[in-house]
């Protein structure tokens, strides 16, 4: 499968444009959500071949955003997820393998290259 | 069956306490006969010389009576002068264990005190009393136990086989299907109660120990206990390792928020570092053609002190999860080169940075090892970090790695300032700074704290050799794989493409980290 859209869903300004420039020099087509609720709409309403979840959200927290698009049912089984945190702890990271994330990934430790090159290896 | 024995021949055999009775009916016969002969025998003599002058019925009569009354004093005396042997007897009886309603016999007593018979009667009690401590009569076992139960110290009864041969309700002992029991307490991997036994039964008789903050279950856990726990060793006693348990959950919890505070803190600090990483990244591409040489130097710093931040943070969380017990490491069948690699650009862009030369020889023919990948990549990173920051400017800093018995050993070695041979044994300590680096170089004492703690929970070692003005040698070592192979899959650790670790995991593909 090859990866043409993403949506990133996060909340650290800086952060967000950051990735959002990266990935649209690099040829994606590229959606920003910055509260929970609104990422968690956007991922129902399009289909994304990828979306990069934070998990620190405000209003619904990315694990919720999990639990709701792959909870009972997988409601987007053509797209990937990759959670992209600063906040890591062996609970999440496991409730995260628990719901079905394609990669758990420390912000921190990413740079925007290295999550080019992630998304390649994903395809 | 042995009890139904000893019954059996308990009643076949003659009482020790009927030896009084039967040595009274028998001696009393026999001073009577003898005296009471002796004395009529005497009166008759009287009568037959002409000393006494009386009749012969009267005669008669006087020696019976005479007889009578010397049987009656010869016995008196006879049981007063074998009373200590009245005694002994009792003493016997009752040590023995026979029903008995007779009472100890004192050996206190002035008399026994004065003839010396008190020695006796006490060694009687002193023998008994060392063979069966358990004879003298007390509070019956159920209720014993029934009262340990009811307190909240947890005591724990080990033999020594370190077998669990009592526990009382208070104590986290799990039994499992085939009724075996394990203490589930989480002792520190360097300390534990084990090695302290191991070491404890070979060199001493009795000890003491103390460990404080022993948890029962992980953080996070429903239902966590801490507590202090105290063992008293006693060698070769039925009962030689004796636990107890003090609850302190409500004194311990609080602290572990502090602890959270400061891995919450940590957390923060990688929002901003993510940022500053993150346009390091985009603008030294972008900007590449623009810059002068001496501007490119100044990006390439940035890289690095960038780099070196996150690498702080990470030792932070690492040594703050470690000492939470919260420390999982996800071993996979990976190459020392493989995992140098992950780490190599950022190695290599550090010590260019500060002029050093990194030299690098691992060989390709080396075996696996099993290894968290992520966890590993710090542990090189902070020795090399350490090696550059302690080496002269254009010092050579080589990284080496060999086979050695069942592990694979890597070594960094710098050419530096050294260490004098006192600060050794404390390099690994939490915060601990030497002296002399205190004044010359920053520096959090927490790397090699974290180096110690990953090598050590991947069951290996790690060692510190160095002279003074020469430089220093840090070796690790990590298990080849197949000696712990078989191991690994038993525990179920079976997530070779999945590693999971400070910079996270990435399903059926390598990771990536900085």
């Amino acid at each position: 499968m090859s990866i043409k859209t993403i949506l990133v869903i996060e909340d650290d300004r800086f952060i967000g444009e950051m990735y959002v420039r990266s990935l649209k020099k690099a040829g994606y087509d590229v959606d920003w959500m910055i509260g929970g609720n609104d990422g968690l709409i956007a991922a129902r309403n399009k289909q994304y071949d990828l979306i990069l979840l934070d998990i620190m959200l405000p209003e619904r927290r990315g694990n919720e955003i999990m639990d709701a698009l792959r909870g009972k049912e997988d409601l987007i089984p053509n797209t990937k997820i990759i959670i992209l945190t600063n906040f890591e702890q062996d609970e999440e990271s496991r409730m995260a393998m628990e719901h079905h994330a394609d990669g758990y990934l420390i912000k921190a430790e990413i740079t925007p290259k290295k999550l080019l090159g992630v998304i390649k290896s994903l395809q | 069956m042995a009890v139904d024995q000893n019954l059996a021949t308990l009643e076949e055999k003659p009482l020790i306490r009927d030896y009084w009775d039967k040595f009274q009916r028998r001696t009393g016969i026999i001073v009577t006969l003898v005296q009471s002969g002796f004395v009529f025998t005497f009166i008759v003599c009287l009568k037959a010389m002409d000393i006494l002058n009386a009749d012969w019925w009267l005669v008669a009569m006087i020696g019976v009576f005479a007889a009578a009354i010397s049987s009656a004093c010869a016995i008196a005396l006879t049981f007063a002068l074998a009373r200590p042997l009245r005694d002994l007897v009792r003493a016997i009886v009752l040590v023995a264990g026979e029903p008995t309603a007779l009472t100890p016999p004192n050996p206190n007593i002035p008399r026994y005190e004065k003839d010396g018979f008190r020695d006796i009667l006490q060694t009687v009690y002193e023998l008994a009393s060392r063979d069966s401590p358990s004879s003298e009569p007390t509070t019956s076992d159920d209720t014993l136990t029934s009262g340990i139960n009811n307190i909240k110290t947890g005591i724990v009864i080990l033999d020594n086989q370190q077998k669990i041969i009592f526990s009382n309700k208070a104590a986290p002992v799990r039994t499992d299907q085939d009724g075996a029991q394990t203490l589930e307490l989480f002792f520190p991997d360097d300390d534990s109660l084990q090695a302290w036994l191991k070491r404890t039964s070979k060199n001493k008789l009795t000890a003491e120990r103390q460990w404080t903050r022993v948890s029962d279950k992980l953080p996070g856990e429903k239902s966590r206990r801490l507590f202090d726990v105290a063992a008293s060793y006693r060698k070769n006693n039925p009962a030689e390792t004796v636990l107890t348990l003090f609850d302190r959950t409500n004194i311990y919890t609080p602290e572990e928020d502090e602890l959270d505070f400061i891995s919450f803190a940590a957390h923060e600090l990688r929002g901003p570092i993510t940022v500053i990483r993150g346009y390091l990244d985009v603008l030294s591409e972008e900007l590449q053609p623009k810059l002068e040489q001496d501007q490119v130097v100044l990006m390439q710093r940035l890289i690095v002190a960038s780099n070196r931040l996150t690498s702080y943070v990470n030792n932070i969380l690492n040594a703050s999860r470690y000492d939470r017990r919260h420390f999982k490491l996800h071993i996979s069948e990976d190459t020392i080169a493989t995992i140098y690699n992950s780490v190599a650009d950022d190695m290599q862009l550090r010590a260019s940075a500060q002029n050093r030369v990194l030299a690098v020889d691992i060989p390709e023919n080396l075996p696996t090892v099993a290894a968290d990948n992520n966890a590993v990549g710090e542990v090189l990173s902070n020795l090399i970090d350490n090696a550059i920051k302690y080496s002269n400017e254009g010092g050579l800093v080589q990284v080496i790695a060999r086979t050695v018995p069942g592990f694979v050993e890597v070594s960094v070695i710098d050419r530096g300032i050294g260490m004098p041979v006192s600060v050794l044994p404390n390099l690994f300590h939490k915060f601990y700074r030497s002296h002399r680096s205190r004044e010359t170089v920053a520096g959090t004492g927490i790397g090699l704290y974290i180096c110690k703690a990953i090598v050590a929970s991947h069951g290996g070692s790690i060692t510190a050799r160095s002279i003074e003005n020469e430089g220093s040698t840090f070796s690790f070592t990590l298990p080849i794989y197949d000696t712990v192979a078989a191991k690994l899959e038993a525990n179920g650790n079976d997530n070779l493409a999945l590693v999971e670790h400070g910079s996270g995991w990435i399903r059926n593909h390598s990771l990536y980290r900085g």
